[in-house]
C-alpha cells in the first residue's frame, strides 16, 4: 500500500475526487492535483528556476509512475473536450509563469528567422496565461504582438496550442503555429530541447543549461508541438512575435445570408463582398451564421500602426444587465423541452449585438471575457472547396433534427506543418459550431460528423473541443503517413513502455493514439 | 402539452440555484480548480457560519480571482421557512496566482541582456 503522496512547499499535492474543466462540460474522477510552484520569491527565470521546477515536474511524473497511475499536464483547464484530462494525476501548471526574452546571444548561428523576429522572441514557461503574455509583450518595454490566438485568454500558452487552438487571422495559421522550439520533459528522467531541422532557434548551450538533450528534427517537433499532452509535459515553448499592432474592429450585423455572402465564404475574400471590398484586406475575418433566421454577423478587424497615444487597457467592464454565469446551462435546460423557442432566442440575441467599432491590441480585442458554464462549442475544418457544401450539409441537418440551440461561427486558418494539427488544409474554413450544451447540441455535433463522412467530404476535428473521431476517420483525415509518423515519434521520445503509460488517456485510447 | 412542457422545463429550473451573485477582479487570473463552502447567516447576521466567513485557505498567500455566490432551491426554502432568520448559500471561489515573475535570462555565453 503506498504511502502518501510526497509533496513540498514547491511541489503540492491535493486530494481530490474530481476534476473540472473550466466550462463545466467535463468531470473527471482523479486520484488528485499536484501543483508545482514557482520559487516563492519569484525571482527572475533563470536556467536555475527553470531546472528547479523541471525537477518537480518530474518528481509528480515519478510519482505517478511508481504508483502505475496516469498524469495529464493540465494549464487552465479550458478545453471543452477530454484530451486534457486523466484519470489519475492532474498536474496543475498555472503556477509556473516564467520567462525569458531569448537574445541574439541566445540565438544559433543557422536561425532563419527574419530580422523583425530575431528582436521577437520569447521563451515561455508552460503556466503563462495568454492574457498574461499578451499584457507584457504588448507593453512599451517591448512593443509586440502575438500574430493569432483564440477569441479569449484564458488559457495557456500550452494549453492552448497544445489543443489547436486557432482564431481567424487571413494568412496564418493557428496558435502553435508561433512556436519554433520546445523543451518536452518526456517521463521523470528525460527531457528534450525540440525545433525542427530546417529551423534551427537557440544554441545547443541553451538546452544544455537547461539539461535537455538538443533534437533537431522536422518529425519530431511538427508531432510533439500537437499532442495534448501526450508526449509528456511540454514546460516551455519559444514563440516568434510580431510588432505590436492595433485593430480597427468592426461588426455587420445583421446582413442577409445571401449568394454575397456565400461568395465570401468560400473564398475568404473580401473583394467579393459589396460592403467589404473598398475597405481593404483585413486581418481577421469571422462570419457568423445563424441558421435559425437566414441571416449572420460579420467580424471584420483591419490592421493599424500602433498609436503612441493608446494605453491598452485589458480590464473588463460591469455591463447594465446581461446573461449570468450559469444562463446557458438554464437555457440548455429550457430548450430540451421548449424547442420551438430557439429560433427567436437568437434572433434576440442577433438583435443584441453591439455593432460598435472598436480600437485595440491584439490582447485588449482578445481579452477578458464573462465567464459562462455549459458553452457547446465543436469545431470541424474542411477544405475552402468544401466550405459551401459544408455549411449546406449543416443547415439541412438543423432542418432534419432541429433547430439546435447552435449557431456556425466561420473562421479561416492556415496550414500547420504539425502532423495532428487541425488546421491541416492549404487554408481551412473552421466551422465552430457555437452555443448552448444539451442533448440536442451533442447529437448535433456526433451527427454532423456523420454527414459529412457520408458525404465525402474530407474533415478534421478541433482536438479540444467537443469531438467524434473514431480511429478510423481521424486516419481518413490525416492519412496514414501522419498519424504513424506521430505515432513513431512518441515511441521514439517516450521509448519506456511504463512512461508511456503515464501520458496516455482514455481521449487517446479512443482515437487509437496510445498505441 | 403545452403546458406540460411549461411545468417540466419550471421543474428543471427549480433544481438549480435560484440565484447566482459574481464578483471578479478586473483582469482575473484564475489558477487550478474552484473551491466550494457552505456559509450561512443567522439571526438576520448577527451571526455568521463559518465565523468570521469563509476563509480561502487554498489560497494561501495568494488573492482570489473570482468568487460565486449561490444559493439553490433548498438553501431558498429554508431562508423562507425561517423567514430569513437562517439563510445558507454557498460560495465558490477561484485562487489568483501570483503576479508573473520578472523576466530574465539564460547565459548562452555570448551575450547576457533582455
Amino acid at each position: 500500500m503506498p504511502g502518501p503522496f510526497p509533496q513540498s512547499h514547491t511541489l503540492r499535492w491535493r486530494a481530490a475526487r474530481n476534476f473540472t474543466n473550466w466550462h463545466q462540460t467535463v468531470v473527471q474522477p482523479i486520484a488528485g492535483i499536484y501543483t508545482p510552484h514557482y520559487p516563492p520569491d519569484n525571482p527572475p527565470t533563470s536556467a536555475a528556476v527553470i531546472n528547479s521546477c523541471t525537477q518537480d515536474i518530474q518528481q509528480a511524473v515519478k510519482v505517478a509512475k511508481d504508483r502505475r497511475l496516469r498524469l495529464r499536464a493540465v494549464g487552465s483547464g479550458w478545453s471543452l473536450s477530454q484530451a486534457g484530462v486523466t484519470d489519475g494525476i492532474i498536474l496543475d501548471t498555472s503556477r509556473l509563469a516564467g520567462w525569458i526574452k531569448v537574445t541574439e546571444g541566445n540565438l544559433d548561428p543557422g536561425y532563419r528567422g527574419s530580422a523583425d523576429f530575431r528582436t521577437g522572441l520569447f521563451m515561455f514557461q508552460c503556466g503563462n496565461l495568454i492574457a498574461e503574455v499578451n499584457k507584457l509583450i504588448e507593453g512599451d518595454r517591448f512593443k509586440r504582438s502575438l500574430r493569432t490566438t483564440g477569441a479569449a485568454n484564458g488559457q495557456t500558452i500550452v494549453g492552448a496550442t497544445a489543443t489547436g487552438t486557432h482564431g481567424s487571422a487571413l494568412g496564418f495559421g493557428a496558435a502553435h503555429d508561433q512556436i519554433v522550439a520546445l523543451h518536452l520533459l518526456a517521463g521523470d528522467q528525460k527531457q528534450y530541447w525540440i525545433e525542427r531541422a530546417s529551423y534551427p532557434v537557440v544554441k545547443k548551450a541553451l538546452a544544455d543549461a537547461l539539461g535537455a538533450e538538443l533534437i533537431r528534427s522536422e518529425t519530431l517537433f511538427n508531432a510533439a508541438v500537437m499532442s495534448f499532452g501526450s508526449f509528456g509535459v511540454i514546460h516551455n515553448v519559444v514563440i516568434e512575435t510580431r510588432p505590436r499592432f492595433l485593430l480597427l474592429a468592426e461588426t455587420l450585423a445583421p446582413v442577409p445570408y445571401d449568394a454575397d455572402l456565400r461568395r465570401l465564404i468560400e473564398t475568404a475574400d473580401v473583394a467579393n463582398y459589396p460592403a467589404l471590398k473598398d475597405k481593404g484586406r483585413p486581418y481577421f475575418l469571422q462570419i457568423v451564421v445563424n441558421p435559425h433566421g437566414g441571416d449572420a454577423m460579420i467580424n471584420v478587424m483591419y490592421e493599424k500602426d500602433w498609436d503612441a497615444a493608446h494605453v491598452p487597457d485589458y480590464r473588463l467592464r460591469a455591463g447594465k444587465v446581461g446573461p449570468g454565469y450559469d444562463a446557458l446551462s438554464l437555457i440548455g435546460r429550457f430548450f430540451e423541452t421548449n424547442r420551438g423557442a430557439i429560433p427567436p432566442f437568437f434572433k434576440l440575441v442577433g438583435s443584441l449585438v453591439d455593432t460598435r467599432t472598436r480600437t485595440g491590441s491584439w490582447g485588449e480585442i482578445f481579452g477578458y471575457k464573462a465567464p459562462q458554464t455549459k458553452v457547446a462549442s465543436g469545431s470541424v475544418a474542411v477544405a475552402m472547396a468544401d466550405a459551401l457544401r459544408t455549411l449546406d450539409l449543416l443547415d439541412q441537418l438543423n432542418r432534419d433534427i432541429g433547430p439546435v440551440p447552435l449557431v456556425w461561427g466561420l473562421r479561416f486558418v492556415d496550414r500547420s506543418p504539425a502532423l495532428l494539427a487541425f488546421n491541416r488544409f492549404e487554408r481551412a474554413m473552421v466551422v465552430s459550431l457555437d452555443g448552448v450544451s444539451n442533448s440536442q447540441s451533442e447529437r448535433f455535433f456526433r451527427m454532423s460528423a456523420d454527414r459529412l463522412e457520408a458525404a465525402g467530404i474530407r474533415y478534421t476535428q478541433h482536438w479540444g473541443k467537443t469531438n467524434a473521431f473514431p480511429p478510423e476517420r481521424i486516419r481518413r483525415a490525416y492519412g496514414h503517413d501522419r498519424v504513424d509518423a506521430w505515432l513513431a515519434a512518441r515511441h521514439q521520445l517516450l521509448p519506456d513502455a511504463a512512461d508511456r503509460a503515464v501520458f496516455t488517456n482514455d481521449y487517446m485510447v479512443r482515437r487509437g493514439l496510445a498505441g | 402539452m403545452g403546458a406540460r412542457r411549461a411545468m417540466i422545463a419550471a421543474a428543471l429550473l427549480a433544481t438549480t440555484a435560484c440565484a447566482q451573485y459574481l464578483v471578479m477582479a478586473p483582469e482575473p487570473r484564475y489558477s487550478g480548480q474552484p473551491h466550494s463552502k457552505n456559509i450561512s447567516s443567522v439571526l438576520y447576521g448577527t451571526g455568521a457560519s463559518p465565523h468570521p466567513g469563509v476563509v480561502a485557505a487554498e489560497c494561501g498567500a495568494d488573492q482570489l480571482a473570482m468568487v460565486r455566490l449561490t444559493r439553490d432551491f433548498g438553501q431558498w426554502f429554508l431562508t423562507t421557512l425561517t423567514l430569513g432568520a437562517y439563510a445558507p448559500a454557498t460560495v465558490h471561489y477561484y485562487c489568483a496566482r501570483p503576479p508573473q515573475p520578472p523576466g530574465g535570462t539564460i547565459d548562452t555565453g555570448v551575450e547576457i541582456g533582455g
